[in-house]
C-alpha cells in the first residue's frame, strides 16, 4: 500500500529551463536602473541625485546636507540640491525602480513546477482499503511560452518606473524651487507689511497724542487704532504664512532636527535685465518631457500586452499536467496496485469565450494608451506655450510694476510730502500715501515672485515635473484704512 | 520782445486754455488798437490827454485801458481771451481775462462821456459784458440772451452808451457767468466826476477782490467751487506780491474796493479811521458818512473810502477774515498744538526721511520754514518784513505813508524805520531814557524816513 509517485515528466521543465537567457546586469545590479534616472535628471536640472542604500551612505548624505543648510542662508539651487539628496520620498521612488528591475529579473526566471498530490478514498469506509493516490507535477506551459512577452512587458514597466523616478525627481526639484520662491516671497511680504505696520503705528501714536491734547475725538482715534490693529493682524498672518512656506520647503528638503535651523533670503533676486526668447519650446518639450516618455512606454507596454493576448487567445489557462496515477485495489484480500503514468492536458474550449472580448479589451487598452499619449502630447505643447507666455508676460508685468507703478507711487509720496510741507494735507494723509507706496512695492514683489515661479515652470514644461499650471497665486495686500485727520 | 498774447498764440500757452481761432480771420480794420499788458506790475496812472481833466486812478498790479477819440466818442477795445496771470512770483494761473490780463484793464472815463466798446471774443465760447452799476439802455446791459445775443467766438460786438453818473463801477461777463467769473473775467470801471474838484483826492487806488480755487500743482481754477476757494486775491494777485499803496504824507487818499468773490470781505486798514464815500450806487452824502476802520465789502458790491494820510509808517491793509490772508492751505489739518512729535518723528522718518514735524507750537513755523512745496504753489503764510515773517498771504498789502513822495510816484519806498520810542521793544528790567518822562505828553523823537 505504499505510495509511490515519481515524476516522469520532470524532464519537461528542464527542457523549458534551457530556454532561459542571460539576465542583463541592469536588472540584477544593486542600484538597478538608477544610473539612467540620475543621468536624465542631471541633464535636465544640473543637480546631483543619489540612491542611498546603506546606513553608511545615509550618514554621509546627512552630513553633506547638514553642511549645506545648517545655519546658512540658502539659495534656490542649494535648496533643490538638498532636497534631491535628502528627500526620503524620492529615495522611495528610486527604490521602486529597483523593485521593477527585480520584477524583470523575476519574469526572466521560469516558474517553478507545481507538484500536486491527491489521495482518494480516505474517509470512505465502503471503499475499504481502496486508495487512489494521484500525484502530478504541473508545469504551466503557457508560462514558458509567454515568458518572452512577459519579460518585455516587465522591462517596459521597468523603464516606466525609471521614467517615473525621473519625473518625481524633476517634480521634487520644481516643487522645491517653487517652495523656496514662495518662502522668500513670504518673507519679503513680511518686510513690506512691517513697514506699513510701522506707518500705521505712527498714525496710531499721532492719534493718541492728538487725543491727549483734545484735537481728535474718540472715533477718530479709534479709527487709527483699529487700522493699526488690523495691520498688526495682517503682519502676524504674513509672518505665519512665511513660517508655513518655509516649513513646506523644509519638508521638501527632508530636513529635521537641528538641520531646520537654516534661513532663506529676505527678498527675491532682482529681475533679470532681459529675457532670452525660449526657442521652439514646443519641440523641446516634446523631445524632453518625461511624462510624455512615460506615456510612450505605457503604449509600448500595451502593445506588448496586445501581442501577448493575441497568442493566448485560445489557450488561456492552458495547463499541461503530468504525473502518475497510482491505483491500489483490494481485490478479495489481494491488494493490487496499478500505477500509470498520466498526462493530462487541460484547456478551455472556446465555445463560449472565444477570446474576442479579451481581444477587444486589449485593443481598447491599446487605443486608450495611444489616446493618453496623444492627449499628453497636446497638453505638453499647450503647457509649453503657456509656460513661455507666462514667462514673458510675468516678466513684463513685474517690470511694469517695478518701472512704472512703484515710481508713480513714489512720485505720489514725494508730492504728498510737498503738500504736507505746505500744510495743504495732514500727516495722516502723508502716512496713507507712504502705505500705498508700500502696497505697490508689495504688488511689485508679488509680480516678481510670479515671474520667478513662471521661470521655474518653463523648466518643468520642458522636462516635466510641473503642475502644468502657469502663474502664481494671489499675494497679500496692505489693508486700506485710517486717515483720522478728517 | 513778444507780448503775452503772442506767447499765447505761439505756444498755445503750454497747452492751456484754448482761444478762439476764428477772430484772426475776421477783419479788424477800423477797430481801435486792442492794447495788451504782459506784466502784473502796477502801471503808472494814465493822465487824460483829451477831454475833461481828472485825477487818474491807480490799479494795484493793474493798468488802465487806453482809448481813442472818434467823433467825440471814447472808443475802447476789449478782447476777451485766455491769459496767463502771475498770481505771485512762482505761481502762474491759466485764466480767462481781457487784453492779456486778469483782472482786465481798468476803464476810466468822465461823467457825460459817450463811450463805445468794441468787445472781441477770443474765448472758445460766447461771452458778454455787463456794466455793473452803470445806468444805460437795457440792450447795452450785457446780459446774454436777455439784453442781446451772446458774442460768439471770433466776433466783435459794440456796446455804446452815455456815462450819466460818476462813481465806482465794475464790468464782468453775464454769459456762462459762473465759469467766466471763476476763470478771472472782471475789471473795474471808474467814472470821474465832470467837475474835477468834486470829491477830488490826491491818490485813488483800485482793488478788485477776487478768488480762485487752484489746487497746488495745477494752473487752472476749479470753476465749480462755490465756497472753498484757496487763493484770495486782489486784482488776481496774492500777497506778498500785491504792490503796496504808496502815499505821500498829507495826501487825501481814496481806496476803491470791489468784490466779485462769493463771500463778503471786511477790509480793515491800520493806522487810520476813514469814511466810506462811494458805493456802486453813487457818492455817499457827507451827512451819511460815518467813521470806520473796517469796511465790509458786500458780494457784488463796491465801496470807496477816504482818509488823509497824516500818520507816517507802514500800515497793514487786509481782509479781516483770517483765512483770506492765507494762501493755499488744507482745511482737514488736525490741530497739532501741544502734540509732542519727537518720538513720532523718528518713526515716520524711517519711512519718509524728509518728514518735518510741524504745528506743535502753532503754525508760525510755516512762515519761517522754507520747505519744498508742490509746483506752482506758494506757502500758506509768507511775506517778510523788516522785523521777520509777516505770516500773511492772500488779501493783504501795506499802506506806506512817507514824506516827500512825488505826485506820480508809486514806487515802493521800502520799509519804514520807526523812530526810537515808537517801536515795541523788549523789557529788560528798566525803562530806557527816552521812555522816562515826567510829563504826560509823549516825547516824540525826530521822525525819520527811509527809502529802499
Amino acid at each position: 500500500m505504499s505510495v509511490r509517485k515519481w515524476p516522469a515528466l520532470i524532464v519537461t521543465p528542464l527542457i523549458l529551463a534551457a530556454c532561459a537567457t542571460e539576465i542583463p546586469g541592469k536588472y540584477t545590479d544593486p542600484k538597478a536602473g538608477f544610473l539612467e534616472v540620475s543621468s536624465q535628471t542631471s541633464a535636465a536640472i544640473g543637480k546631483r541625485t543619489v540612491l542611498a542604500q546603506t546606513q553608511a551612505e545615509n550618514v554621509a548624505l546627512n552630513k553633506q546636507v547638514h553642511g549645506m543648510v545648517y545655519r546658512k542662508t540658502i539659495s534656490a539651487d542649494t535648496a533643490v540640491q538638498a532636497a534631491l539628496l535628502n528627500n526620503k520620498g524620492l529615495q522611495a521612488s528610486y527604490a521602486a525602480v529597483g523593485i521593477s528591475g527585480a520584477e524583470v529579473w523575476q519574469q526572466s526566471l521560469l516558474k517553478n513546477p507545481v507538484v500536486s498530490i491527491g489521495l482518494f478514498g480516505i474517509g470512505a469506509p465502503e471503499l475499504g482499503v481502496y486508495r487512489a493516490l494521484e500525484s502530478t507535477i504541473a508545469f504551466n506551459l503557457l508560462d514558458a511560452a509567454t515568458r518572452k512577452q512577459r519579460k518585455a512587458l516587465a522591462s517596459a514597466q521597468f523603464q516606466q518606473a525609471q521614467m517615473n523616478a525621473v519625473n518625481e525627481t524633476l517634480m521634487l526639484a520644481n516643487q522645491t524651487r517653487q517652495a523656496w520662491i514662495n518662502a522668500v516671497s513670504a518673507f519679503e511680504t513680511v518686510s513690506y507689511l512691517r513697514q506699513a505696520s510701522d506707518a500705521a503705528a505712527a498714525g496710531s501714536e499721532l492719534a493718541a497724542k492728538l487725543g491727549q491734547t483734545g484735537a481728535l475725538n474718540k472715533a477718530g482715534q479709534a479709527r487709527e487704532f483699529a487700522f493699526n490693529a488690523e495691520l498688526a493682524g495682517q503682519l502676524a498672518k504674513a509672518r505665519l504664512n512665511a513660517t508655513l512656506a518655509k516649513e513646506e520647503l523644509t519638508r521638501l528638503m527632508g530636513l529635521w532636527g537641528t538641520d531646520v535651523n537654516y534661513f532663506v533670503p529676505d527678498a527675491l533676486p532682482a529681475l533679470p535685465t532681459s529675457l532670452r526668447r525660449v526657442s521652439s519650446i514646443e519641440a523641446t518639450a516634446l523631445a524632453n518631457r518625461v511624462d510624455l516618455k512615460v506615456a510612450k512606454i505605457g503604449l509600448e507596454a500595451q502593445a506588448k500586452a496586445f501581442g501577448l493576448t493575441d497568442q493566448t487567445r485560445l489557450v488561456t489557462d492552458l495547463e499541461l499536467i503530468a504525473g502518475f496515477e497510482s491505483e491500489r485495489e483490494n481485490d478479495g484480500g489481494d491488494t493490487t496496485t496499478d500505477t500509470r503514468p498520466q498526462l493530462e492536458l487541460e484547456f478551455a474550449i472556446p465555445i463560449f469565450d472565444n477570446g474576442e472580448a479579451r481581444m477587444k479589451k486589449a485593443e481598447l487598452s491599446y487605443m486608450q494608451a495611444a489616446n493618453v499619449l496623444a492627449e499628453r502630447a497636446v497638453n505638453v505643447r499647450s503647457e509649453a506655450r503657456s509656460a513661455e507666455a507666462a514667462y514673458h508676460a510675468s516678466y513684463q508685468i513685474a517690470r511694469h510694476y517695478r518701472d512704472v507703478v512703484v515710481p508713480l507711487r513714489g512720485t505720489i509720496e514725494e508730492e504728498a510730502l510737498l503738500s504736507y510741507n505746505g500744510m495743504i494735507t495732514n500727516t495722516f494723509e502723508l502716512l496713507l500715501d507712504v502705505r500705498q507706496k508700500l502696497g505697490s512695492s508689495l504688488e511689485a514683489s508679488n509680480a516678481k515672485r510670479d515671474f520667478w515661479l513662471a521661470q521655474a515652470n518653463v523648466k518643468a514644461a520642458i522636462y516635466g515635473g510641473g503642475s502644468g499650471a502657469a502663474g502664481g497665486g494671489e499675494g497679500m495686500a496692505i489693508a486700506a484704512g485710517g486717515g483720522a485727520g478728517h | 520782445m513778444m507780448n503775452r498774447r503772442q506767447l499765447l498764440g505761439a505756444g498755445a500757452a503750454a497747452g492751456a486754455l484754448v482761444s478762439s481761432q476764428a477772430w484772426s480771420q475776421t477783419s479788424n480794420r477800423g477797430l481801435p488798437e486792442a492794447a495788451v499788458m504782459d506784466t502784473a506790475a502796477t502801471q503808472s496812472p494814465t493822465r487824460p490827454s483829451t477831454g475833461v481833466d481828472y485825477n487818474p486812478v491807480v490799479t494795484l498790479n493793474g493798468w488802465t485801458l487806453p482809448y481813442r477819440m472818434n467823433n467825440g466818442v471814447k472808443e475802447f477795445h476789449l478782447v476777451a481771451e485766455p491769459v496767463e496771470r502771475e498770481l505771485a512770483d512762482g505761481m502762474i494761473a491759466y485764466l480767462w481775462g481781457y487784453n492779456g490780463q486778469s483782472t482786465g484793464p481798468t476803464i476810466e472815463a468822465v461823467e457825460g462821456d459817450r463811450v463805445r466798446f468794441y468787445v472781441t471774443n477770443k474765448l472758445p465760447e460766447h461771452t458778454s459784458i455787463h456794466w455793473h452799476g452803470l445806468i444805460l439802455p437795457s440792450g447795452m446791459d450785457g446780459v446774454g440772451g436777455l439784453s442781446h445775443p451772446g458774442i460768439p467766438p471770433g466776433k466783435t460786438f459794440i456796446y455804446e452808451f452815455d456815462l450819466t453818473k460818476s462813481g465806482t463801477f465794475m464790468y464782468h461777463p453775464h454769459a456762462d457767468e459762473m465759469v467766466q467769473m471763476a476763470m478771472g473775467m472782471m475789471g473795474m470801471f471808474v467814472v470821474h466826476p465832470k467837475d474835477p474838484e468834486f470829491m477830488r483826492v490826491d491818490r485813488d487806488f483800485l482793488i478788485m477782490l477776487n478768488a480762485f480755487d487752484i489746487d497746488p500743482g495745477t494752473y487752472v481754477p476749479r470753476i465749480m467751487t462755490m465756497t472753498d476757494f484757496n487763493l484770495w486775491t486782489w486784482n488776481s494777485r496774492i500777497f506778498p506780491d500785491i504792490d503796496p499803496l504808496v502815499v505821500n504824507q498829507g495826501d487825501k487818499v481814496r481806496v476803491r474796493v470791489g468784490n466779485l468773490t462769493m463771500t463778503n470781505h471786511p477790509i480793515h486798514m491800520h493806522g487810520y479811521d476813514f469814511k466810506v464815500t462811494c458805493t456802486d450806487g453813487g457818492w455817499v452824502p457827507e451827512a451819511a458818512q460815518w467813521p470806520e476802520v473796517t469796511v465790509d465789502i458786500p458780494i457784488g458790491g463796491m465801496r470807496a473810502y477816504e482818509f488823509v494820510a497824516d500818520n507816517l509808517g507802514d500800515w497793514a491793509i487786509h481782509c479781516h477774515k483770517s483765512h483770506h490772508t492765507m494762501n493755499a492751505m488744507g482745511h482737514d489739518i488736525p490741530t497739532f498744538i501741544g502734540v509732542d512729535k519727537r518720538q513720532l518723528t523718528k518713526q515716520i522718518r524711517k519711512l519718509q526721511p524728509e518728514y518735518m514735524p510741524m504745528g506743535t507750537a502753532g503754525m508760525a513755523d510755516m512762515g519761517v520754514m522754507e520747505m519744498e512745496l508742490p509746483d506752482n504753489t506758494i506757502p500758506m503764510m509768507t511775506g517778510w518784513g523788516p522785523h521777520g515773517p509777516i505770516e500773511m498771504g492772500g488779501m493783504f498789502s501795506v499802506v506806506k505813508v512817507r514824506e516827500g513822495i512825488g505826485a506820480d510816484d508809486y514806487s515802493d519806498p521800502g520799509w519804514y524805520v520807526n523812530p526810537p520810542g515808537e517801536q515795541a521793544y523788549e523789557w529788560t528790567g528798566e525803562l530806557p531814557e527816552f521812555a522816562t518822562n515826567t510829563s504826560p505828553k509823549t516825547l516824540i523823537t525826530p521822525k525819520q524816513t527811509s527809502k529802499g
